[in-house]
């Protein structure tokens, strides 16, 4: 809205801007459903629009004095436009092949945009939940060692800037991990998910209560950490939206916390699925312990002091951060830190993504419009006669080509239409597959933005379509134009140069975003061909936790795994069970410095991943021992410490040597180091982010020495898949009916999803170059076409003069490639370039693929052969005879 | 002069009191519900013709008012003698539609 206001006289702007954009302001903060959301925007804007307008026209008339503010010498141009356009959509009805392809283009181009826009809108300008959002600022830890640039922080690190930076106002801590906790309701257990946040995580964010009063910073603390802030959805399906719920208890995982407040309605902030904020409840005495400044577990958000700035708060951050570095040399030596405006950190992942398919589309725009404009092109010469016509009759240049503009905007009017409908449509299809917007805090919506973009989209559109046919009709020779009678087959050679001008831009342009989805397919087949280590069919994964309340010991949680492991493998059809923390290619990991015992004092392996397993675990998932032994019964709780390395480990800390029988700990000095682990086996590499990193080096401990309370069985069977998680349930239910299952996830969609973005990438992509592709051939086929028409009669005498179908065929085909040839080398070209922009996002293979590129030529080639074989055909079936006889 | 309703709308609307934008939108969709309001480059687009009728005046920021961007309209005399006019037209509108039995309480 402000954009469009940007564009009102700079007298009115003075008098109005600020009052205005603040009337909209309150008027959009007004709840609405989605449809009224809509329907307010598109007025909204018809009504700038209207007003901006009317101040030009009051503004121009007092220019001219004579005063009137309202209509009068508006009035004249007024009536001008509304005949124009009557009078386009008059002309444009009386062909409406040409006027429904122009159009069809035009929304195509338009809707890609609308769709792209609207996605880049939610992330990038909507609205944050978040009161002042731009005084907010993510913090995070740097560490060359370890190749951190965004690191989680360390509770008593974030903590130590809370209270010594002193520009920030205040400083909230929250965890991305997804917690899940069971909740006993009436002596029935239910999941519920939860996040773990300091208590002034709401304060800092600037995040009101739909009820109730909130936590506070006192609340992040052992002593006062009974306290929970439930989600407004979450309040809504299990509390009936009951205003009374503030002061009840629930039992969540053997806790009894008091629910202090129901957070606004949409906010779910960091996550999509958040019920619960609850406060970390850490000991005081914790900030003096070292895992407090080891572990990195933490977000920090810290709101900007009145006054102060990035650059100020950065330098006051950096003064701390050397401190501790000198007070903490054990944890910090190498730590830094740094801060960057929270949505361009929340938004930083998805901005390149986002920037190349802006391009793509943008592109795509540009070759509707060079498509229209040469359809419009065409119809400007048939319609010379009319043209001279009218200059006869004393109508100016300006006119006739504003009337030619006029049609182009009517056109781009129709197109705007639809191709805001259609975008809408697509974006809302494709966000039901990944969601769109920041996780928790935005998301997809119709708004004044994304009208109004398509607003100005389509008026773009049209002028630049309009813009070529209007300047060909205003240098045409006014008197060749009655003479010549506007007979078919007579367009001046600047005309014909134009139209061949705008089809090798076509084909340039269709050769860029072709290439870019060629790059893209070539990428994601690559990412899928990629072996992820294991063997994902017929796995399904189930997460379960076992609680403190009734199994307070290690044994006690052991001897239950074992149990539930023994039922599980009893029953018929399965095949092999086990035992994991964390699943490859799940995004999730745990990292750690190793050094081994016969390695010199400074040596350490840093960001080493690690979690635990039993056998069953590489058995179910097919992943291969390499060398040495697997885990064995033998290998018992209190016998000595054994792990798995993987052979990416095995190939970077122990080069040329063999590892098994070496002993390494998780410190960085041989004399912090309590527990040492014995190497006995190699199994093979895992991809554990995605398919499209490598593997890292990474160790296995054995899940009943090295044990914890929330794992994952994976279970392998012969029978369908589908049967697996329930028959997994019932089993759990038999052994404890109070121990929920969490999670449930078939390994083949774990491996599935850890590709989505690329998919989705490929599919966004994949559907501009398709579109690209028959734009770039409607405009080849047209043009050609064009000059086959042209020819006849040229085409006429040479076969009554002898020539063979084949040479005419061949004449109207080389004359048309000659135009697509220009295209496609100047497209290759400019594609060397502008593809490297794709690099971050391809896997595998360079931006200049040599085999993409001549493949793309080739495509694109042959598509413009069959698009002029058609025109061509036409032309030499010719009767010569009927041409002469014309004559 | 044959007022639009929008006109009559606003000039209704500060009858009473000064009001600004927002006010005027609020006024209006209190009376006649939501979503009835015109868009908010309508509103300011009536008010300036208005303005430049003579209907319509600037009026002075109550003392309380703190945001600069909220700026005050009110009737002019004129602008009062025009909303009454229209008021009594639309009365004799009202009384005739009655006396034909269209509304409740007719006296036919």
């Amino acid at each position: 809205m402000a954009a469009l206001m940007a564009l009102a006289p700079r007298g009115f702007r003075h008098q109005h801007e600020a009052e205005v954009l603040w009337v909209h302001d309150r008027r959009a903060a007004e709840p609405r459903g989605p449809v009224g959301r809509a329907w307010f925007a598109v007025r909204e804007v018809m009504g700038m629009v209207r007003l901006v307008t009317a101040a030009h026209r009051a503004e121009a008339a007092g220019r001219r004095g004579n005063g009137m503010t309202t209509t009068g010498g508006g009035a004249h141009m007024l009536d001008t436009l509304v005949q124009d356009t009557r009078f386009g959509i008059r002309t444009l009805t009386r062909s409406p092949g040409f006027a429904i392809t122009a159009v069809l283009a035009l929304a195509l181009g338009i809707a890609a945009n609308t769709a792209i826009f609207s996605a880049a809108n939610a992330f990038l300008f909507r609205p944050l939940p978040f009161q002042d959002a731009d005084r907010l600022v993510m913090l995070y830890e740097t560490n060359p060692e370890f190749n951190w640039t965004h690191a989680d922080a360390a509770p008593a690190n974030a903590l130590d800037w809370r209270e010594q930076v002193e520009a920030f106002e205040d400083l909230a801590l929250y965890s991305e991990f997804r917690g899940q906790g069971t909740w006993i309701r009436d002596g029935e257990p239910e999941l519920v998910r939860y996040v773990t946040v300091s208590g002034n995580f709401f304060q800092v964010l600037g995040a009101e209560m739909a009820l109730g009063p909130g936590m506070t910073w006192a609340n992040t603390w052992e002593d006062d950490a009974r306290a929970v802030v439930i989600s407004h959805g979450f309040w809504q399906s299990h509390f009936g939206g009951d205003p009374g719920v503030i002061g009840q208890r629930m039992e969540i995982s053997s806790q009894s916390l008091e629910i202090v407040g129901v957070a606004a309605e949409g906010f779910s902030f960091p996550n999509a699925e958040t019920q619960i904020w609850s406060p970390y409840g850490w000991a005081p005495g914790a900030w003096e312990e070292v895992w407090f400044r080891r572990a990195h577990f933490v977000r920090a958000v810290a709101r900007l002091a009145p006054g102060a700035t990035l650059e100020s708060a950065d330098a006051g951050l950096q003064v701390v951060v050397s401190r501790l570095q000198e007070e903490y040399p054990a944890t910090n030596s190498v730590m830094g830190a740094g801060m960057m405006p929270l949505r361009s950190f929340l938004t930083m992942d998805v901005q390149r993504p986002l920037y190349v398919l802006l391009a793509a589309v943008g592109l795509l725009l540009l070759l509707a419009c060079a498509n229209v404009a040469n359809l419009l092109l065409v119809r400007a010469n048939d319609r010379a006669r009319e043209v001279s016509l009218r200059y006869a009759l004393g109508a100016g240049r300006a006119r006739v080509a504003r009337q030619m503009v006029t049609e182009g905007l009517v056109l781009a009017g129709a197109g705007g239409a639809l191709g805001l409908a259609l975008g809408w449509v697509g974006i809302k299809a494709l966000a039901a597959q990944q969601p769109v917007g920041i996780v928790g805090a935005t998301s997809l919506a119709l708004d004044v933005r994304v009208v109004a973009f398509t607003l100005i989209t389509a008026g773009v559109a049209g002028v630049l379509s309009a813009a070529a046919p209007a300047w060909r009709v205003t240098h045409s020779d006014v008197h060749a134009g009655l003479k010549d009678g506007g007979r078919s087959g007579s367009r001046g050679r600047t005309s014909v140069r134009a139209s061949n001008g705008l089809v090798a831009l076509e084909v340039a342009l269709s050769v860029l975003i072709v290439v870019g989805a060629g790059l893209m397919v070539r990428s994601v087949w690559l990412i899928r061909d990629v072996d992820p280590g294991f063997q994902p069919d017929g796995v399904v994964a189930v997460q379960f936790g076992v609680p403190s309340a009734r199994y307070a010991e290690r044994d006690d949680v052991w001897a239950f795994n074992q149990e539930f492991i023994g039922a599980m493998e009893a029953r018929p059809g399965i095949e092999a069970v086990g035992i994991v923390q964390q699943l490859p290619l799940a995004g999730t990991s745990w990292s750690s410095s190793v050094i081994a015992e016969d390695w010199e004092p400074e040596r350490v392996g840093f960001e080493i991943l690690h979690r635990r397993a039993d056998a069953g675990y590489f058995d179910a998932l097919g992943i291969p021992l390499v060398q040495g032994r697997m885990f064995a019964d033998s290998d018992g709780a209190d016998d000595p410490l054994v792990v798995l390395v993987n052979e990416t480990f095995a190939e970077e800390h122990f080069p040329g040597e063999d590892p098994i029988g070496k002993r390494i700990a998780y410190e960085r000095r041989a004399e912090d180091a309590e527990y040492w682990y014995e190497i006995i086996g190699i199994v093979g590499d895992q991809h554990q982010a995605s398919p499209s990193v490598a593997p890292r080096a990474e160790v296995f401990e054995l899940a009943n020495q090295d044990w914890g309370r929330t794992n994952w069985m994976v279970i392998r069977g012969s029978g369908d898949p589908d049967a697996i998680a329930p028959m997994a349930r019932a089993v759990l239910r038999e052994l404890d009916p109070l121990i929920p299952i969490s999670q449930v996830r078939p390994l083949r969609q774990v491996w599935r999803a850890s590709m989505q973005r690329d998919e989705f990438l490929l599919t966004l992509l994949g559907a501009f170059g398709l579109s690209a592709l028959l734009l770039a051939a409607l405009g080849v086929y047209g043009v050609t076409a064009q000059a086959a028409t042209r020819r006849s009669h040229e085409i006429g005498i040479r076969m009554a003069l002898g020539a063979e179908r084949g040479q005419v065929l061949g004449m109207i085909v080389r004359q048309g490639m000659g135009v697509v040839g220009i295209g496609l080398v100047a497209g290759l070209g400019a594609a060397l370039v502008a593809t490297r922009g794709l690099e971050s996002l391809l896997f595998q293979i360079e931006p200049t693929d040599p085999l993409t590129l001549g493949g793309v030529g080739a495509l694109l080639g042959g598509v413009a052969v069959l698009a002029c074989l058609i025109p061509a055909r036409k032309a030499a079936r010719i009767d010569p005879a009927e041409t002469l006889r014309r004559e | 002069m044959a007022l639009t309703p929008l006109t009559f709308q606003i000039l209704l609307a500060l009858a009473d009191e000064p009001r600004h934008g927002y006010g005027i939108i609020k006024e209006i969709e209190g009376r006649d519900g939501p979503g009835t309001a015109p868009s908010t480059g309508a509103l300011y687009l009536a008010l300036q013709r208005m303005g430049a009728a003579g209907l319509v005046e600037d009026a002075p920021s109550p003392e309380d008012e703190t945001d600069q961007r909220r700026r005050y309209y009110r009737l002019s005399p004129q602008g009062r003698s025009v909303a009454h006019e229209e008021s009594a037209r639309l009365e004799g509108l009202v009384a005739a539609a009655r006396a034909k039995s269209l509304l409740g309480g007719g006296t036919a």
